[in-house]
């Protein structure tokens, strides 16, 4: 399928091929259209800020080569996408899955600002940090900038219409950064006048549709958050630690991501071993095609999490696989729940009006239908693929709220919403 | 002199009103029979009817879901089936496909014929007049800015809903029908089939750019429902929508079998034609209302489905060893509906729950049918 995918972009649309990878990974690197509506979802540690002294490392004034320049140390339990080696005055990044099926990997040695540069990194990129001005191509990049009070570095973005998080839609209208892509294709020129000490991007591993070797051939340091190869949703969310590797912020991104990792494994529990676990299934169909996320995706595990019973979690994928509309019937048509389907719907009435035969599935006559498009913009930009991929504790109390709402009894849902009658 | 030797290039494989011996032999080898089979008209569509109620069945009866053929007709028949949900995958999954399969398989063969005829050119199907183009075009208007819908059905919920369900089908229909008057317009104004052809070409570039452009600044959904629509698929018309596909479709044929006479004069070469007291021009706006109205909205429904209309006609040629359109135009329509049933069953991947995309299937079962057609007519083996 992916295969064929590709020829038929190539031969249309090559650089909207590369948006499309993301969506088969279905967890993917989903570039969110963000939408309006700007309460975002409260994260789990909201009182963060006064915890934490915001203050990045400024640059050193005498080098002292005894001296440990950073001395918050970030470790990872869930991504095993990227790895950090701390030296005193520089530290190693290395990507290590930049994205499906990849020969090679990516290293960052990223050097504190006014100490020299070490030498012996061939094909590394060099990034002096911290730095002072990035530009973010993935909207799921936004709200790690939030999360470590580094926004105001933020010079540029893919497109201002997929974004979602509020404190990005104020700096817009305030005109504070720019739009880098046109359309689908970014403007690499445009890019290559804003200057920033940094580009944070992802790849798809088609060299048609990615830019990060041309940006990095044009000398513009390039990092690959590559979040979306992640199978689990707190090793997505881990992901923010990368992020704050390059601004120095690892103390805050530790102490972020550790509290929402207490609150998601705290509500886990709630469903460790619930008395009942209602069936499940996910996706919608296109033109008769079914695009069901596997076992191993991100979508499977929080069902799992939940205390959901995922129908489909015997597909041996971590992506998606194609089904045919009859064989979902058949193994559906009695579940519990459907969740995660079209974003244009929010009604019943609109899964009908699209193909009646969703008005047999029981979960829709029962209205057990929902839909993760709660917080859309006036573009359709989805905030559950931008705040929700960096916050998957909140993703994961509304879908207990939907399949347990006993246990979380004071929980209002924040993406999800049923499909009104 | 030059001009007359000029036009008669591109006509090698038809018949000609002389008949020297060169035109003889390649005529032969046009309708080598295939396999050895050698059917006469009557017989070979009596074999095709046969053939297709039996593909027709083989296909309710294959799936991603194993039912058994016995629960499959007690389905059909109204009966019970072990399990409820059969049943349902019966009557409302299989039986739609089948009969839309069906009809888009003759329509689109039928439509591919009429064109060949008209343009003396092997190579004219369905999409050679801009129709597929002009649909496609439509169905990215409606999907690419479903977005758009999408919010403000938000606000506005039952028109819009009622707008987002029509607007597939019914924007791919406009779409075709307006590339049809677009050419029939020009048709009416340019005597010489090449230049129609060009301009069929040409439109179907500009739609084609018109449609990047939609893509370059669509969100991700919208291009995988796009990029969904033009994998073809017979799986996504409903019941609700099959009244509208048959009755448009039915009528469509209906009017080609009344076509047969004008096809076989047309291809002794269009001065002949005009010898027998045919007027060129009404002939041409007939087939081409005839063969757009088939082709556009087929592809309306189901997608612009690549193949059968180019390779069918050249393989009922063959198989029937025959240039009589009496003959040819029931048998290219059989054969069309057989081919598609197939096709598509094939796409199911019966037994696994996974499917392909049915453009691929066509493209890869016909494509090399007809290059080994091609080799045998020119005798390269």
């Amino acid at each position: 399928m992916g295969d064929l995918l590709r020829k038929y972009w190539k031969r249309y649309f090559r650089q909207l091929g590369l948006a499309l990878v993301g969506l088969f990974l279905v967890v993917g690197c989903y570039v969110p259209r963000t939408a309006g509506p700007t309460t975002g979802p409260v994260p789990a540690n909201a009182d963060l800020a006064e915890d934490i002294s915001a203050k990045p490392t400024v640059c050193a004034e005498a080098y002292d080569s005894t001296k440990d320049y950073f001395p918050d140390k970030v470790t990872t339990e869930y991504a095993t996408g990227f790895s950090v080696d701390y030296h005193n005055h520089y530290k190693v990044v290395t990507v290590s899955d930049p994205w499906r099926g990849a020969d090679r990997t990516f290293q960052y040695v990223l050097v504190q600002c006014g100490t020299p540069v070490p030498t012996g990194f061939v094909n590394a990129q060099i990034v002096e940090v911290p730095v002072k001005s990035v530009v973010a191509l993935s909207t799921t990049q936004l709200p790690h900038l939030v999360i470590l009070d580094r926004l105001e570095t933020l010079v540029g973005v893919s497109q201002f219409e997929t974004v979602n998080t509020p404190e990005v839609r104020e700096k817009i209208e305030r005109g504070e950064i720019q739009a880098l892509s046109s359309g689908a294709a970014l403007d690499v020129e445009r890019l290559l006048l804003a200057d920033p000490d940094l580009v944070m991007t992802f790849g798809t591993g088609d060299a048609d549709s990615d830019s990060h070797e041309r940006l990095i051939a044009a000398g513009l340091p390039v990092a690959l958050v590559s979040e979306y190869r992640e199978q689990t949703p707190l090793g997505r969310a881990e992901w923010l630690k990368f992020v704050a590797l390059f601004f120095n912020q690892e103390r805050r991104s530790q102490q972020y991501f550790s509290e929402m990792v207490t609150a998601y494994e705290s509500m886990k529990k709630l469903t460790a071993d619930p008395s009942a676990r209602p069936t499940v299934f996910s996706g919608f169909s296109y033109e008769g095609t079914w695009y069901m996320p596997g076992g191993n995706s991100y979508a499977a595990q929080l069902l799992a999490d939940a205390g959901a019973d995922y129908l489909w979690a015997d597909i041996e994928s971590n992506g998606s696989r194609p089904m045919d509309f009859e064989a979902v019937f058949e193994r559906s048509q009695a579940a519990d729940f459907w969740v995660n389907m079209s974003q244009d719907w929010q009604r019943k009435e609109d899964a009908i009006a699209a193909d009646p035969r969703y008005g047999k599935l029981a979960a829709l006559q029962n209205n057990k239908a929902y839909n993760n498009n709660a917080k859309l913009n006036q573009t359709g930009g989805n905030d559950y693929w931008e705040s929700g991929l960096a916050n998957p504790d909140v993703i994961l109390a509304d879908l207990i709220k939907i399949f347990h709402p006993e246990r979380l009894p004071d929980h209002d849902l924040v993406y999800y919403q049923p499909l009104k009658p | 002199m030059i001009n007359n030797s000029s036009s008669q290039a591109p006509k090698k494989t038809y018949p000609q009103a002389d008949s020297s011996p060169r035109r003889k032999a390649a005529i032969e080898a046009a309708t080598e029979p295939l396999f050895g089979l050698r059917l006469s008209g009557i017989s070979g569509i009596i074999g095709l009817i046969v053939l297709l109620l039996i593909v027709f069945l083989a296909s309710l009866a294959l799936g991603s879901v194993s039912i058994p053929l016995s629960e499959v007709i007690a389905a059909l028949l109204g009966r019970e089936t072990t399990h409820a949900a059969w049943r349902e995958i019966v009557v409302d999954f299989r039986l739609p496909r089948a009969l839309t399969a069906m009809v888009a398989g003759a329509a689109l063969a039928n439509s591919g014929l009429q064109l060949q005829a008209l343009f003396r050119n092997p190579l004219a199907g369905p999409s050679i007049l801009g129709i597929n183009a002009g649909a496609s075009l439509g169905a990215a208007l409606v999907v690419l800015s479903g977005g758009a819908i999408g919010s403000s059905a938000i606000t506005s919920g039952r028109l819009s809903s009622w707008l987002a369900q029509l607007s597939l089908v019914g924007a791919a229909s406009m779409g075709a029908a307006i590339a049809m008057l677009l050419v029939i317009l020009v048709a009416r104004q340019v005597r010489s089939s090449l230049a129609l052809l060009i301009f069929g070409l040409m439109f179907g570039y500009t739609t084609t750019a018109l449609v990047t452009i939609l893509l370059h600044f669509s969100q991700i959904d919208q291009t995988l429902a796009y990029l969904s629509w033009t994998f073809g698929s017979f799986s996504g018309v409903t019941w609700q929508q099959l009244p509208v596909l048959l009755v448009v479709t039915i009528l469509g044929l209906g009017l080609s079998f009344l076509f047969a006479k004008l096809l076989d004069v047309l291809l002794l070469g269009e001065e002949q034609a005009i010898g027998l007291g045919l007027s060129l021009n009404r002939v041409r706006c007939c087939l081409i209302v005839s063969a757009s109205v088939l082709a556009g909205s087929v592809t309306a429904f189901c997608g612009p489905i690549a193949f059968l209309g180019v390779a069918v006609p050249h393989l009922t040629r063959t198989l029937l060893r025959t240039l009589s359109h009496r003959i040819l135009i029931p048998a290219t329509t059989l054969l069309g509906a057989i081919l598609a049933l197939v096709a598509d069953a094939i796409a199911q991947l019966p037994g696994s729950q996974t499917l392909l995309p049915l453009n691929a299937v066509t493209a890869l079962l016909g494509a090399p049918v007809l290059i080994w057609l091609m080799l045998k007519r020119y005798q390269l083996f």
